[in-house]
């Protein structure tokens, strides 16, 4: 057992921290969006950047322009990205599309898009979600219907993920009609520019953006299909296995806190730092040790990750259930400390800690992202403790006697 | 980074889960509640045989010279099967103490005595007023005078909460021999005979059952050579120890949870109501997804405070963090268990979960709850470093909030306000056309 690191490793930390320290501008601030063209123009060449030294890819092979890392090198890496609130514009493509491809691309597919990638010159965008395929993932309606050497594909995808302009579209599509409903999909690699694609922007809570993507008679050539058609599902399902949640949520949920502890040794109230009011203390306490927690279940996700091929699959991960748990009961923790002033905005007058805590609230209502809390839940119940379930195949028997019930 | 047990340890970890299944099942526990000893004398020996009391001493003091991590993995076992024994008390709260303040002639007339099971010890460090006060393990808490008297000393107070008082053939009496600014520098060490006369020990009536014991140290007389290491500097090396066996309560509810989630998720899948396991329902699998993740939480910052313990490392702050998440997920582990099994856990003859629930209250307190820890978490917290800025030339592009810009997607959000009005028009005029 160690919760150390070699000093082989302390060197790479280093090496990665150093970069960031030295190409981020001082007067940088992790709570802002990348919405004005300027942040985004900035994001975009420090990617260029990272992506000449191979840091968007760090777990990759090095033939495909990664750094060959282990997984505990990946999760330092992670940490370090983390701390300096660095959330990538090409983050879709490198976590999913670069892996998937390396799983499932041919030799073809592979030249055309993975180099790309690594350098971070590709904007992805993961379109998986529909009006009536949420947490349903495998009811999707759009359609792809074969015509010669395409695909001719209509529908709509919704709640979409990006505040960068796509070059690509990661999609999954119907391409039969077979029950169960996920042995129909495939996934394509759709071009964001063909004609037929609009793209609509829903701005979220948080200043974040997601957005609408309607495919009206949109022709998909074939060879943009990845893997094999109607595998589609099984393929998602592997290459989700890469989106590890991690070291980097609870590296920056530390450094929130860290944030925050600094502010309430400034900051007074009724004569006193607030730091130093027993309500206040035992707040940041507990934050801080729900954050360790957070911190060794990520690594222990991690640790296992590059442990799999002895360890075998991990049965359950508590990463995800802890982010959504404490993320929503730090935010209002923080935001109750504030009072009244926890609702100031950034650039607001009389706004305390520059509005952070007000946009950190915000966020906690996006926890039903990639996987709601519900689902999380159920998936530890059931594929980690393996308690019982009502097979998915009774479902419409249950409706239709709800329904005559009524 | 490696969250592997060693192959000793795995080890040890089998032979003592083994050992505890067979001698030490639900009616051990049960009656070393109802007996007057609290533990198996019988038992006591047969793991002494084993080489568990002297596992963490050095070779040349009669033990095995295993690390403190060893010793946690040996807890977790004890805790799982709830093994009643004096354990924490002599060999670990006293033992190394001994081991880490005594004088090399202490150290060879006891620790090895410890080793082979001939002695019990108890530590008696927390008062009355000091377990009220939240100073329990604090050297503010300990105000119990020691006076000089010629080559002895003169104990004279109450202890309380001491557990195995009443088997201990010592104890190891906290005692204050000067009093001064600093609490912590008049704290003296006193090896005290139980069968010292002026002792009155009383075990107290506890949620568990077990055998904590108010000691009235009534003028007792302790020679001087009974100091363990040196007058006045007893708290150092004490307030060390008393982290490691913080860990080690911890290392105990982490077993105690483990098994409790077996048995939870087990009664889940089994128990039938409405013809079907109360396991599908998805509220009885929120209380066992919640059980798992205060496990998962104990168990992880339970072994890195240990495994920092065991290398010398600092860790003030991973042994809080480790007692007060642990603490209190404890409560609420058994809080969830208790959940599932309704009515069959809360019967007291027959299952085991109301005996975990119970010894749980006392594990919850022991060595300081989540409250007391929680404090020192927010100390440790006083002392973090400033966060650094990054050292690239500013750019003035984070200084406006987002609402005062235009958004880079404005663009789209018009294009598309544009299209919608296009459609809307041409259906206007079909609607025209048509009518």
């Amino acid at each position: 057992m160690d919760f150390g690191f070699t000093a082989e490793q302390e060197k790479l930390r280093k090496e990665i921290h150093d970069f960031f320290a030295n190409e981020l501008p001082e007067d940088y601030a992790t709570h802002i969006s990348p919405v004005t063209r300027e942040l985004q123009a900035f994001f975009l060449q420090l990617q260029n950047k990272a992506g000449q030294k191979r840091y968007l890819t760090p777990g990759w092979p090095r033939e495909y322009g990664g750094m060959g890392l282990s997984a505990v090198e990946q999760g330092i890496m992670q940490e370090e990205e983390a701390y300096f609130g660095i959330v990538w514009p090409a983050s879709l493509a490198l976590r999913l599309l670069g892996p998937g491809l390396i799983l499932f691309g041919t030799e073809e597919q592979k030249k055309e898009f993975i180099p790309a990638i690594a350098r971070g010159e590709q904007i992805w965008f993961e379109a998986f979600t529909e009006p009536e395929a949420g947490t349903d993932e495998a009811n999707q309606q759009t359609r792809a219907i074969p015509d010669g050497d395409y695909y001719v594909v209509n529908g709509q995808k919704t709640f979409i993920s990006g505040a960068y302009k796509p070059h690509y579209l990661f999609t999954e599509v119907r391409t039969a009609d077979v029950i169960p409903k996920h042995r129909g999909l495939s996934v394509f690699m759709i071009p964001a520019n063909l004609p037929g694609i609009t793209i609509r922007p829903l701005p979220t809570m948080g200043f974040g953006l997601q957005n609408e993507i309607f495919f009206d008679d949109v022709r998909v050539p074939k060879k943009n299909m990845l893997g094999e058609l109607n595998r589609g599902f099984y393929h998602v399902m592997e290459i989700f296995t890469f989106e590890r949640s991690g070291t980097g949520g609870p590296a920056g949920a530390i450094r929130n806190l860290r944030e925050f502890v600094q502010f309430c040794k400034r900051e007074k109230r009724n004569g006193k730092r607030l730091i130093d009011d027993p309500d206040v203390r035992m707040m940041l306490a507990q934050m801080a040790v729900e954050n360790e927690v957070r911190h060794l279940i990520g690594w222990h996700a991690q640790w296992w990750f590059g442990q799999r091929q002895r360890l075998g699959p991990k049965p359950y991960d508590l990463s995800g259930f802890f982010q959504k748990l404490l993320t929503t009961r730090h935010a209002e923790m923080m935001s109750r400390i504030l009072g009244m002033y926890g609702q100031l905005r950034t650039g607001s007058k009389y706004a305390k800690h520059d509005g952070r805590t007000e946009r950190s609230w915000e966020v906690t209502r996006s926890l039903h992202a990639a996987g709601t809390f519900e689902v999380n839940k159920i998936v530890l119940a059931g594929r980690g403790l393996g308690l019982p379930r009502v097979p998915a195949k009774f479902n419409k028997q249950i409706t239709e006697a709800l329904q005559q019930e009524r | 980074m490696d969250f592997s047990l060693s192959e000793e340890q795995e080890m040890l970890k089998t032979a003592a889960r083994e050992f505890l299944e067979k001698e030490c099942p639900e009616d051990v526990v049960r009656e070393a509640e109802e007996g007057d000893l609290g533990y198996r004398p019988d038992l006591w020996r047969k793991i002494a045989d084993l080489g568990w009391l002297g596992l963490a001493y050095p070779e040349q003091y009669g033990g095995t010279g295993g690390s403190f991590l060893d010793l946690a993995v040996l807890y977790e076992e004890m805790g799982r099967a709830m093994f009643p024994s004096p354990h924490l008390s002599t060999v670990a709260l006293c033992g190394l103490t001994i081991l880490a303040a005594g004088k090399e002639q202490q150290k060879r007339d006891l620790l090895p005595k410890i080793a082979k099971g001939e002695l019990i010890m108890a530590l008696a460090l927390t008062e009355p007023e000091s377990s009220w006060d939240g100073r329990a393990w604090d050297a503010e808490g300990v105000t119990v005078p020691a006076t000089r008297d010629g080559t002895a000393y003169i104990i004279n107070g109450t202890k309380l909460f001491v557990h195995d008082g009443h088997i201990a053939d010592y104890f190891l009496c906290v005692a204050r021999t000067a009093a001064g600014r600093r609490p912590e520098a008049g704290i003296t060490l006193f090896l005290v005979d139980a069968k010292s006369r002026g002792i009155r020990c009383t075990p107290l009536k506890t949620t568990a059952g077990d055998k904590q014991c108010e000691v009235v140290f009534n003028k007792v007389r302790v020679p001087r050579k009974n100091i363990v290491g040196r007058l006045n500097g007893g708290w150092a090396p004490l307030a060390r120890v008393l982290k490691q066996g913080a860990v080690l309560v911890c290392a105990e509810m982490v077993g105690a949870e483990q098994r409790l989630l077996e048995l939870t998720v087990d009664y889940a899948k089994t128990r039938i109501q409405f013809d079907m396991p109360i396991g599908i329902n998805q509220y009885v699998q929120e209380h066992c997804v919640n059980l798992l993740s205060y496990l998962e939480g104990a168990r992880w910052t339970t072994y890195e405070a240990a495994w920092r313990l065991s290398e010398g490392l600092p860790c003030d702050m991973e042994v809080a963090m480790a007692k007060a998440w642990t603490s209190d997920g404890h409560e609420k582990v058994c809080w969830h268990a208790h959940q599932v099994h309704a009515g069959v856990g809360y019967t007291i003859d027959d299952g085991v979960l109301p005996l975990y629930s119970r010894r749980g209250k006392t594990l919850q307190y022991y060595l300081g709850d989540a409250t007391y820890h929680l404090k020192k978490v927010a100390e440790q917290m006083e002392k973090w470093p400033t966060l650094e800025r990054p050292k690239g030339r500013p750019l003035g592009l984070w200084k406006i909030p987002e609402e005062e810009q235009i958004p880079v997607w404005q663009p789209w959000r018009e294009r598309w306000d544009r299209l919608q009005k296009r459609r809307e028009e041409i259906r206007q005029a079909e609607k025209k056309a048509r009518a």
